[in-house]
C-alpha cells in the first residue's frame, strides 16, 4: 500500500503554534486526568494514526492510514497472526486446498452477522468482490484480485458475465475459489482490506454500486463485520470505533473503543504523546530518536519494517528517457551516509526495489556508489561535468523526513554530478494528483508490503500498473512478473524469475531504491499485546490497556 | 564656481521637514542605535557572498549538527551546515521580504486609503467595500491564488505577500486623511489653489505619518513570518535556500535537542525587529510636523 506520511515532522510555523497552545490549553483544563491515564479505565485506546483517510472504502482506500481503521472495522476470510503473519481463521472457520492449489473451499463460521444484526454469508464475498471488479469503481488495488480465474480478463472487459470469474458460493456457508495458477501467498491476499466483504444493502442505499464517494461509509451508515464499528468520524479531528457486540468473537476483544487521529506533524504528534494524550504514534521525527533511545522508559520501538523509500524518475520527461542518466543520478547518492547520518532510524540502504528477505527472497543487486562511474555516464549522454543539464525538480509531499531527504540528495548530486536540482512540496493529495497524472519530473515514493512476497513489490511496476506512474513499460519485464513467475511451481522457482525481472528493473532503473524502511512508533507503557511484525499491523483484537505500571 | 565671489544670503533659510527630522532623529540616541544595526544588517546580507564563512548548502553529514565551536561560530544544523552562513544568507531573504513588501504595502496602502480619504463620498464608498470584500477572502486562499497566477518566483513572492498587506494600512490612512482634511491648513491649502494631488502628498500625508510608520514596523516581522509559512507550503523559497522565518520553523522543532538551531536565527529576527521598533518610534516623533523644532 502506498507509504503516506511515514516519517512526519512537517510543522507550519503558524498552524503548529496553534496545536501546541491547544494541546496545552486542552491538557492544562480538561480534567487532571489525560486521555491515556482516562482510556486505559475505560478501554479505550488512543491512536496516532498519521493522515485524514482518503476514504473507508475498502475498494477505494489505498493507504497505510486507511488500513488501520479499516482492519478494525471489517474483516477478510482469513486473517494473519500478528506476530508470525502466517494465516489464522477470520470469517472462514476452515479451508481445503486442492492438489493442484488451483481451487480454496472456505468453511464460513455459522451465524456471522454484519453490525447492523443482518446475516453475513458467502454470497456476501461474492458481491463484494463482484463490486471491486468493476472498472468504474476505480479501485487501485484490482490487480490484488488477478490470481483468481478470469478475474483480469473480467476486469478488463473481455469477459462480461461474472459468472465466469473463479469465485463461487456453493451454499451459503461455503465459498469455493479458483486460481489461475497455484499462488502461493493468495491466502495472505485475503487479509487485504482490499478483499474484504462489504454490506451490499447499505452500499446500494446509498447510491450505485460502482459509485466512488457515497455516504455509505459516513458515520451512522457504515455497517462492517469486523470486531469494532463506526462510531463518529469528525474529519480532521477524529474517527472513533467502539464495540461490535456482534462480531463472532466479541468475548475476547478487550479494548472498547479505538481513537484514530489524524495527526500529520511529527512534532505535534510527539508532544501529544509525551502530555499523554496518545498511546500511540504514527511515526517518531527524526531528531527525537536518540532522545528516546536514552530514556529509561521504553516507548521507543524500531522494527524493520518491509517497505522501500525510492524516488520515482518520470520516464516521460525527455532527458530522464536516457538510461545513462538515470543511473548516474543513482549512483550518486550515497545511501549509508544518508541512512546513518540524516535518518538515524536504523534503516538499510536499499539498491534494489524487494526488500532484501522478503519471505527468503533477495534482489540482485547491481547498484551501489560510484560517483566516478556516474561522472562518465553523464559525459556519455552529453552533460560533461553536469553541463546542459536541463533544470530538475524533485516533488515531495509536505513532510520534515521527506525535506530532510531530499535536501541531502540534492546536494550529493550538486557535488557529485554538478547539477542544479530543485525541490517541491505539495500537499498530500495534490502530490498524488501530481503523481499519477505524470506532472512531474523526480518524485518520491515509499511503497510498503501489503503481504510477504516479492511479487508485491515488482507487479507494481507493469505496464498498466497503477501504482507505476513512470511511464515505464517493458514487455519482457510484464512476460516474466505477470506470465513466467505464477506459472513457478516452487519458491525458488518464482523467485529466480522475480531476479530476472529484478534485474531488468535495476538496470532500467525508473525508480531509484534509497532505503529500506523501519517501523518507529512511541508506545505507552499501558499498551499490551502490541506485537511488532514486519508489515506493522496491529491486532486489535488482542490489543489490551493496563493500568501505569512503573 | 569661485569662492570668493560666494554670496552669503541675509534671509532666515527655512527648515524642511525631513531636515528637522533628521535633527530630532539624530537625538534619540536609542532610534539611532537602532538605525545603525539596522544598516549593519543590511550591509552584512549584501555583502554576504562575499564574506560568509562557508558555503550556505555545504553539507557535511557526517558531522551532522554540532553545538557552536572555533570552526562553526553558530554551531552547524542536522546536515552539517554552518549555521552562521545560513543566516548570513537566510537574512538576505527575510531583509529583502521584509523591506520589499512593507513598501508594496506602503505604497498601495497609502495612495488608496489617501484617496478615498480626501475625494470622500462615492468613491470612499466604493473603495472601502473593494478593502472590505478583499478582507472578508480568506487570506491564505487569496495569497496562494496570486502564487498560483504568478508562479514560483522569489520577488513575486514578495509582491504578492505586500498586495494582501496594504488593506489595514489602507483603512488607517483613511481614518487619519479624513480627520485632517477639515483642518485649517488644508482648506487653506485649498484656498490658495493648489491642485488635490499636491495637497495629498505635500499637507495630508506627512501629518498621517506617525500611525503610518508604526504600523510599518508592525508589518515588517508580520511578512518575515509569513514568507516562513509560504515556504513551508512549498509556495515561497525553496531548499538549499532558507530565511530567518524557516531556520526558526526547523529549530523550534528539535529546540530540546539542539538549541543553538532555534537561539541564533531567533536572536537575528528579534534583533532586527527591536532596532527596526526603536527606528520607527523614533521616525514617528521626528517626523510629526506638529511637534516643532525646539
Amino acid at each position: 500500500m502506498s507509504e503516506t506520511i511515514s516519517p512526519a515532522t512537517g510543522s507550519i510555523i503558524l498552524s503548529s503554534f496553534r496545536t501546541i497552545t491547544l494541546v496545552l490549553f486542552l491538557t492544562a483544563c480538561e480534567s487532571p486526568e489525560t486521555r491515556v491515564a482516562s482510556g486505559n479505565k475505560t478501554g479505550t485506546l488512543h491512536w496516532g494514526n498519521g493522515t485524514e483517510p482518503q476514504s473507508l472504502d475498502p475498494h477505494i482506500a489505498t493507504g497505510v492510514p486507511e488500513h488501520h481503521i479499516i482492519s478494525a472495522l471489517m474483516e477478510g476470510l482469513v486473517r494473519k497472526d500478528s506476530n508470525t503473519l502466517e494465516p489464522v481463521p477470520g470469517v472462514a472457520e476452515s479451508w481445503a486446498i486442492s492438489e493442484d492449489s488451483l481451487v480454496y473451499t472456505f468453511r464460513l463460521r455459522p451465524d456471522l452477522k454484519w453490525s447492523n444484526g443482518d446475516a453475513l454469508d458467502a454470497h456476501d464475498f461474492v458481491w463484494s468482490w463482484w463490486r471491486a471488479l468493476q472498472p468504474a469503481l476505480g479501485n487501485l488495488y484490482a490487480y490484488m484480485y488477478f490470481p483468481i480465474a478470469n478475474a483480469r480478463r473480467y476486469y478488463e472487459g473481455k469477459l462480461t458475465e461474472f459468472d465466469e470469474v473463479g469465485v463461487k458460493a456453493l451454499d451459503k456457508l461455503t465459498l469455493q475459489v479458483s486460481l489461475e495458477n497455484p499462488t502461493p501467498y493468495f491466502l495472505q491476499l485475503l487479509d487485504h482490506y482490499s478483499m474484504f466483504p462489504v454490506h451490499q444493502a447499505t452500499i446500494e442505499n446509498f447510491g450505485k454500486a460502482d459509485q466512488r464517494g457515497t455516504r455509505w461509509t459516513h458515520e451512522g451508515n457504515m455497517v462492517s463485520n469486523g470486531p469494532f464499528k463506526l462510531k463518529k468520524w469528525s474529519i480532521n479531528r477524529e474517527i472513533i470505533v467502539e464495540r461490535n457486540a456482534l462480531y463472532y468473537d466479541n468475548a475476547n476483544v478487550r479494548l472498547n473503543a479505538i481513537v484514530y487521529y489524524p495527526i500529520e506533524n511529527g512534532t505535534t504528534e510527539e508532544r501529544m504523546f509525551r502530555a499523554e494524550q496518545l498511546h500511540y504514534t504514527n511515526d517518531v521525527p527524526i531528531d527525537k530518536i536518540e532522545t528516546y533511545s536514552n530514556k529509561k522508559a521504553h516507548s521507543l520501538r524500531i522494527n524493520p519494517y518491509l517497505g522501500t523509500y525510492y524516488y520515482r524518475l518520470n520516464t516521460r520527461v525527455e532527458h530522464l528517457q536516457n538510461k545513462k542518466v538515470r543511473r548516474a543520478l543513482a549512483l550518486t547518492i550515497d545511501r549509508e551516509r544518508l541512512t546513518k547520518h540524516v535518518l538515524k532510524g536504523r534503516q538499510i540502504p536499499a539498491y534494489a526495489m524487494t526488500p532484501p528477505d522478503t519471505k527468503g527472497y533477495f534482489p540482485p543487486v547491481s547498484l551501489e556508489f560510484d560517483p566516478e562511474k556516474a561522472r562518465e555516464l553523464m559525459a556519455l549522454s552529453g552533460y560533461p561535468n553536469g553541463k546542459g543539464f536541463p533544470p530538475t525538480e524533485i516533488l515531495y509531499n509536505t513532510n520534515e523526513a521527506h525535506r530532510k531527504v531530499a535536501v541531502a540528495i540534492q546536494q550529493m548530486w550538486k557535488k557529485h554530478l554538478n547539477i542544479d536540482v530543485s525541490l517541491i512540496n505539495q500537499e498530500w493529495k495534490v502530490y498524488l494528483d501530481s503523481e499519477t497524472s505524470g506532472d512531474y519530473q523526480i518524485s518520491r515514493a515509499g511503497w510498503i508490503g501489503d503481504y510477504v512476497d516479492p511479487n508485491n513489490f515488482l507487479d507494481m511496476f507493469i505496464c498498466e500498473g497503477g501504482n507505476n506512474r513512470t511511464g515505464w513499460c517493458n514487455t519482457e519485464y510484464d512476460r516474466l512478473v505477470l506470465e513466467e513467475a505464477p506459472r513457478g511451481e516452487t519458491d525458488e522457482e518464482r523467485f529466480d524469475i522475480f531476479r530476472k525481472a529484478e534485474t531488468i528493473l535495476m538496470d532500467e532503473l525508473p525508480i531509484i531504491p534509497i532505503y529500506t524502511y523501519t517501523s518507529k512508533n512511541l508506545v505507552h507503557a499501558s499498551v499490551k499485546n502490541l506485537d511488532p511484525n514486519i508489515l506493522n499491523q496491529p491486532s486489535y483484537t488482542q490489543i489490551y490497556l493496563e493500568g501505569e505500571t512503573d | 564656481m569661485n569662492s570668493e565671489k560666494r554670496f552669503i544670503g541675509t534671509f532666515e533659510k527655512g527648515s524642511s521637514l525631513w531636515g528637522d527630522a533628521w535633527v530630532r532623529l539624530s537625538k534619540n540616541k536609542l532610534a539611532l542605535a537602532g538605525l545603525g544595526l539596522v544598516i549593519f544588517f543590511c550591509g552584512v546580507s549584501f555583502l554576504t557572498p562575499w564574506i560568509a564563512p562557508y558555503g550556505y548548502e555545504e553539507q557535511n553529514l557526517v558531522l551532522g549538527a554540532s553545538p557552536p565551536s572555533s570552526q562553526h561560530l553558530m554551531g552547524t544544523d542536522i546536515f552539517g551546515r554552518d549555521l552562521l552562513t545560513r543566516i548570513m544568507y537566510g537574512g538576505r531573504i527575510s531583509l529583502f521580504v521584509g523591506f520589499i513588501a512593507t513598501a508594496v504595502a506602503l505604497v498601495i496602502g497609502i495612495s488608496w486609503g489617501a484617496i478615498a480619504g480626501y475625494l470622500g463620498g462615492r468613491v470612499d464608498a466604493f473603495m472601502m467595500r473593494v478593502v472590505d470584500i478583499l478582507y472578508a477572502l480568506p487570506f491564505m486562499i487569496f495569497i496562494i491564488l496570486l502564487m498560483v497566477v504568478f508562479g514560483r518566483n522569489i520577488l513575486l513572492l514578495f509582491f504578492a505577500i505586500g498586495a494582501v498587506e496594504w488593506l489595514t494600512m489602507a483603512r488607517i490612512v483613511r481614518g487619519q486623511v479624513m480627520s485632517l482634511r477639515k483642518q485649517e491648513f488644508v482648506e487653506s491649502a485649498y484656498a490658495m489653489g493648489l491642485p488635490r494631488h499636491i495637497i495629498i502628498i505635500r499637507h495630508i500625508v506627512p501629518n498621517a505619518l506617525g500611525p503610518i510608520i508604526v504600523y510599518a514596523t508592525l508589518t515588517i516581522p508580520n511578512v518575515m513570518l509569513l514568507e516562513a509559512f509560504l515556504s513551508f507550503l512549498g509556495l515561497g523559497i525553496q531548499p538549499p535556500q532558507s530565511s530567518w522565518g524557516l531556520l526558526i520553523n526547523y529549530g523550534v522543532e528539535t529546540m530540546e535537542e539542539y538549541p543553538w538551531l532555534l537561539i541564533f536565527p531567533g536572536l537575528a529576527l528579534s534583533l532586527t525587529l527591536f532596532a527596526l521598533n526603536f527606528l520607527g518610534d523614533g521616525l514617528r516623533d521626528a517626523l510629526d510636523p506638529r511637534t516643532s523644532i525646539d
